[in-house]
């Protein structure tokens, strides 16, 4: 049994005020780039004080997670923002010409991380059809076309990172459970991004109908699935039982939607369930999503009685 | 045959319009509070003037205070109570889903912004919904459907009844889930749709993100003065419609409005040329298939100056 992160984590305020600075053009880069550094140690220490076992660094560098990515990929262009709901907007990229690797999207972030901490790291990456389902396809035939097209960027992106030492990597796809009549070209698309890369995949998943995806969503050539389960009240866990499910599983716990801490009893309550259906050694136990959403404090709170509720099933049963 | 450039409904905020929103209302679930009324005008106008620069001849207040689509309408009524976030139909969008929990009533205007618009530009239509504003909110309240359909139907209706002694010329009643109709609810439909276009102005059914085999030929039966189909997502079942069934105006729903790839002008009027020769029509809307808010803004625009620009070389 161990701990994760699903990979986002609050900036600290500091943080987006030297952002913002930034880009008034009231400081350089280089001052920028020292900022994003202090805060991934603070997140590194965050994480390890909660006792966290494999870690990320909370996506300092990260706005957003489609432009993050597009921005650094040949192919895509950014117009403009558009509404989500409410008053959420998103800079919604536009495919305008061939998908191609331009430059690491990832291996710094994986270079820096690894030089601060000793923990076990994984490198959460958004997955190939969620970046195209959430972008404008101008270029390509079909979506399925530009799915694939992407997935070979993302492929030649996850060998260099191997060859760099990591050995996690989580494809972040929580756009294929609202596109279940497509899941065939989601899997494929997976299939093409781990094509020869000697790693350990995850692939998360949140906010979704996940019955939609069952059972086909077990055939993912993937080593670990991670689904949200605190938000949804742990009624997904049915499905697991169901369909036999015998890969390793990512188990979101602790509800990132709500600033409620949750007390160390009832995650524990949760781990039991989800060992009624994996073996300890299948079990990763995360939050459900991504926690950047979250003031810092009470993330860090959470993580902690994650943690320390781990600990204790840990002792219970003799692991 | 009379050609009009128009726009579905809405359309993406002017920047600083977004940015105080964002501050007054903040991120969270709990909207709709009360806006400065001259801040909505600026905007309001910024966008009709946007409109009218691209050259479009009826025009639409842009929905700008419309948070939750087409469910807006639910949220300016009694009786409704605006809950968790939900998808909006096949787009990477989300409405709070409106849940029933008493009975449904008109208690104030529900178009209080596009008041405003019309006090500035009076080449401009009012959207409205009903069909689609029942089926996707939770019902928690009535019994039968039928009551929650014509006590939602009532309360549109007394909106149009005001509309039209504003001296507004046109309503569109945007209904995408009548595409999805179940055809056994069909003449419980047309009861209700029959007194929602029994009015002295010009009624508009818009339908959009499919194709509107389903609700032919009983459509037809429904009183509306012109039917609006998509033509971009439902292009050859629409044109099988126009070539089967004759009805005398018709929106045209022709240029993308959910992706930015600009169509070739050559293109879209070889296809409108085939979709009007395969009817006879009096009266011609051309427009967008669906709102422009789902493109960033100098992408909606430049859409505009596409149906503007295929006015001109079909005519």
């Amino acid at each position: 049994m161990k701990t994760t992160v699903v990979g986002s984590y609050p900036k600290p305020k500091w943080l987006l005020r030297i952002v913002e600075m930034y880009k008034e053009g009231k400081i350089d880069g280089k001052v920028l780039d020292e900022a994003y550094k202090d805060a991934v140690k603070s997140v590194v220490k965050d994480h390890e004080l909660a006792g966290v076992d494999i870690i990320w660094d909370g996506e300092m560098r990260r706005e957003e997670m489609t432009s993050y990515f597009t921005e650094r990929i040949d192919g895509f262009k950014i117009y403009g923002e558009v509404r989500v709901w409410g008053n959420a907007y998103y800079p919604k990229p536009s495919i305008v010409g061939e998908l191609r690797y331009r430059e690491e999207l990832a291996i710094n972030d994986f270079l820096y991380l690894r030089s601060v901490t000793d923990k076990e790291i994984k490198v959460p990456v958004t997955g190939a059809y969620t970046i195209v389902d959430w972008s404008f396809n101008e270029y390509y035939k079909s979506k399925e076309e530009a799915v694939y097209a992407l997935a070979e960027v993302l492929n030649k992106e996850f060998r260099e990172l191997v060859k760099v030492g990591a050995n996690y990597i989580q494809i972040d796809e929580p756009a294929i459970p609202t596109h279940p009549d497509e899941i065939e070209v989601a899997k494929n698309a997976v299939e093409t991004m781990v094509k020869g890369v000697n790693a350990y995949f995850g692939i998360h998943m949140c906010y979704g109908n996940y019955e939609a995806i069952f059972p086909d969503i077990l055939d993912f050539n993937v080593d670990q699935i991670d689904f949200e389960f605190a938000n949804r009240r742990f009624e997904d866990l049915r499905l697991l039982k169901e369909y036999g499910y015998d890969k390793d599983l990512g188990f979101g716990c602790i509800d990132v939607h709500s600033r409620r801490i949750e007390t160390v009893d009832e995650v524990k309550k949760a781990i039991y369930m989800a060992l009624d259906v994996v073996e300890p050694k299948r079990l990763y136990v995360d939050p459900d999503c991504g926690m950047k959403l979250l003031p810092r404090d009470v993330a860090f709170e959470k993580l902690k009685v994650m943690v320390r509720a781990v600990n204790e099933v840990r002792e219970e049963i003799g692991e | 045959m009379k050609v009009i450039a128009t726009v579905v409904g809405n359309y993406p905020r002017p920047r600083w319009f977004r940015e105080y929103l964002r501050k007054v209302e903040g991120l969270q679930k709990d909207l709709d509070v009360e806006i400065e009324k001259d801040v909505l005008r600026r905007a309001i106008s910024e966008v009709l003037d946007e409109q009218r620069r691209a050259g479009i001849e009826i025009m639409t207040d842009g929905q700008l205070t419309w948070h939750d689509f087409l469910l807006t309408i639910a949220s300016r009524l009694e009786g409704f109570e605006m809950d968790g976030l939900v998808r909006y139909f096949e787009n990477n969008l989300y409405y709070r889903i409106p849940i029933v929990k008493d009975k449904v009533r008109r208690v104030g205007k529900i178009l209080h912004d596009f008041e405003i618009a019309f006090d500035i530009e009076r080449n401009l239509k009012a959207v409205l919904s009903c069909y689609t504003v029942t089926k996707l909110s939770k019902n928690e309240f009535y019994k039968r459907y039928d009551d929650f359909l014509w006590d939602l139907c009532k309360s549109i209706k007394e909106e149009m009844k005001e509309l039209e002694s504003m001296g507004v010329r046109y309503v569109q009643i945007d209904e995408p889930s009548l595409l999805y109709v179940d055809k056994s609810e069909i003449e419980l439909l047309k009861d209700a749709f029959r007194e929602l276009t029994d009015i002295g102005s010009e009624t508009i059914l818009m339908t959009y993100f499919d194709s509107a085999e389903k609700i032919f030929p009983e459509i037809l039966d429904f009183g509306f003065d012109v039917i609006g189909l998509d033509f971009v997502e439902g292009y050859e079942e629409n044109l099988n419609i126009v070539k089967e069934f004759s009805f005398e105006n018709i929106n045209v729903g022709i240029v993308d409005g959910r992706n930015t790839k600009m169509e070739d002008l050559g293109d879209l009027k070889e296809k409108f040329e085939r979709i009007v020769s395969s009817g006879n029509f009096k009266k011609v809307f051309i427009s967008p298939n669906t709102g422009l808010e789902f493109l960033p803004r100098v992408k909606a625009y430049e859409k505009m100056q596409l149906v503007s620009k295929l006015k001109e070389v079909i005519e």
